[in-house]
């Protein structure tokens, strides 16, 4: 007799989508519900930042997969919200009143967006960017008015502000720390994506808090601590994620910055999994538990999540790997680049790409590289796979543009 | 396949092995490659996202795009790894008097 599992997954990101498809590629029978709380099919995030604002791409061109391929699969999308878990009795309730019951569930409900507070009218009036509904807002608002300020100097307030500049609009970008990218990105890097910036006009104000904001009109008039004032007809908030685990506030769920989870995505409940930017889990080459949000690192964790599921051991050990695009530049980031002896550079110029590397003991822990679009791809991909390798590193071939990297593969 | 559909692209040692060049015709864009069992040829565009397979890593019979990682195998153009999902197209390709050739029809 075949074991039919009934297998639920909450959120319908990347990892839900990754981990429902490749539950089905090992186990046809199972049932298979994604919880989606969207009007949409699930779709891929990064283009909402890009092309998405840029008018490149329709959002009918980042879908995951076609509405034909969950028929196909027999993956069901259902359109409610959660509103709790009973993970003792193991059922799902929904805001429709409706309540499913589960074998095995994994959790993938992503991350939200940190919110900042000002007061009533301007917390009602500043606009985030999670999905596409905010998306569509910002592209509304944007297509009436030319100065925008931008609050926080991360991945996503970058590449709204350079989307932004390429439809040429007046952008200012505010950030609390001296330096962009600071929670993931070396200054090396972080430098030339800041000229770029600053070459293409727009205008960056760091190490500066947020004073006061005040409406008038239809305008801001925002006052910095060094009483420098920037006026903005929109603002938009880009100041980092929170896990999504207000659900399981008050449940047995072990949680600290994020679902914890061992090395096989399993969470401190028997049949229960986390995946994607919730989940805090452990990362056996680093020996210790970390929370990433990136696309590479949702998708992957979502495919070991639904090996795991299915009864087939899976270690996640991805490297980290993420990737943003500003302008016409690529940015790409492996591996973990705040812990190092030693900085070594390939490249002169970000046309043809520049890398850092960083090193401990002869072995490459991160790099992180900025270049034209398509210029580093190549050497962050041969890295990511030396980090995994472990292995000590000859830094001529490295720093020797002339030098294939694909070199230090061979020589293991 | 037509005959007339041959097309040259380069010297057959201007490619490295396990490595690509990139090949435009007309309004096309190709990559050809150079792998341990010869020489293959696909569409230069990745099916995920447009961005060129030229700046891509090739191992063995594969080819990793340089943006999202997605895979193809060089030989079939078959998606291997997510996000690519839609196989590439491949062209027949022939080397004759040291010179390489792909059939664009």
């Amino acid at each position: 007799m075949t074991l039919v599992n009934k297998i639920l997954i909450l959120g319908a990101g990347q990892s839900a989508v990754y981990a429902a498809s490749e539950i089905r590629k090992h186990d046809t029978e199972s049932i298979i519900k994604i919880f989606n709380e969207e009007n949409y099919l699930p779709y891929e995030r990064p283009p909402l930042s890009k092309d998405f604002l840029l008018n490149e791409k329709k959002e009918d061109d980042f879908l995951f997969f076609s509405k034909d391929f969950y028929e196909e699969k027999r993956i069901e999308l259902i359109n409610s919200k959660i509103m709790s878990v009973d993970f003792k009795n193991k059922f799902v309730f929904t805001n429709d009143n409706l309540k499913f019951s589960y074998d095995k569930l994994l959790i993938a409900t992503g991350s939200i967006n940190r919110q900042l507070k000002f007061d009533e009218v301007i917390d009602s009036n500043i606009l985030y960017l999670r999905d596409i509904k905010d998306a569509k807002k910002i592209k509304e608002k944007i297509s009436k008015v030319n100065k925008v300020a931008i609050i926080g100097g991360g991945f996503i307030g970058l590449e709204i502000a350079s989307s932004l500049n390429q439809q040429n609009k007046s952008v200012n970008i505010i950030e609390i720390s001296n330096q962009l990218m600071g929670r993931m990105i070396p200054p090396q890097i972080a430098n030339l994506v800041q000229a770029e910036h600053e070459k293409n006009g727009n205008m960056l104000f760091l190490n500066n808090k947020i004073k006061n904001i005040k409406k008038i009109n239809d305008n801001y008039k925002i006052t910095l601590d060094n009483n420098v004032f920037i006026d903005a007809e929109i603002i938009i908030v880009g100041v980092g994620s929170l896990p999504a685990t207000e659900l399981f506030n008050n449940s047995d769920l072990k949680i600290e910055n994020g679902i914890l989870t061992n090395e096989y995505c399993e969470t401190s409940i028997k049949d229960i999994y986390a995946a994607g930017d919730v989940s805090n889990f452990y990362h056996p080459l680093y020996k210790k538990n970390i929370r990433l949000e990136s696309y590479q690192h949702a998708q992957n964790q979502g495919i070991s999540a639904g090996k795991n599921i299915v009864g087939i051991q899976s270690e996640y050990r991805s490297i980290p790997w993420m990737w943003s695009n500003q302008f016409n530049f690529n940015l790409q980031v492996t591996g973990i680049c705040d812990d190092y002896e030693d900085i070594i550079v390939r490249g002169k110029s970000i046309v043809d790409g520049i890398i850092y590397f960083f090193l401990k003991k002869e072995k490459i822990y991160g790099a992180c590289g900025l270049g034209l679009i398509g210029k580093i791809g190549k050497d962050i991909k041969i890295t990511s796979k030396l980090i995994e390798m472990n292995i000590s590193i000859d830094k001529n071939i490295l720093s020797n543009e002339e030098q294939n990297l694909k070199l230090l593969l061979k020589n293991k | 396949m037509s005959e007339d559909n041959w097309v040259e692209v380069a010297k057959a040692d201007s490619i490295e092995m396990e490595d690509l060049i990139r090949f435009d015709h007309g309004d096309k864009t190709f990559c050809v490659y150079r792998i341990e069992d010869g020489y293959f040829a696909t569409d230069g565009m990745c099916t995920h996202e447009d961005v060129h397979l030229e700046d891509g890593l090739v191992m063995d019979d594969e080819i990793e795009c340089p943006m999202h990682q997605g895979i193809f195998n060089i030989k079939s153009g078959e998606a291997l790894s997510p996000p690519a999902c839609e196989d590439l197209k491949t062209y027949p390709v022939k080397v004759e008097n040291d010179l390489v050739y792909i059939n664009i029809s």
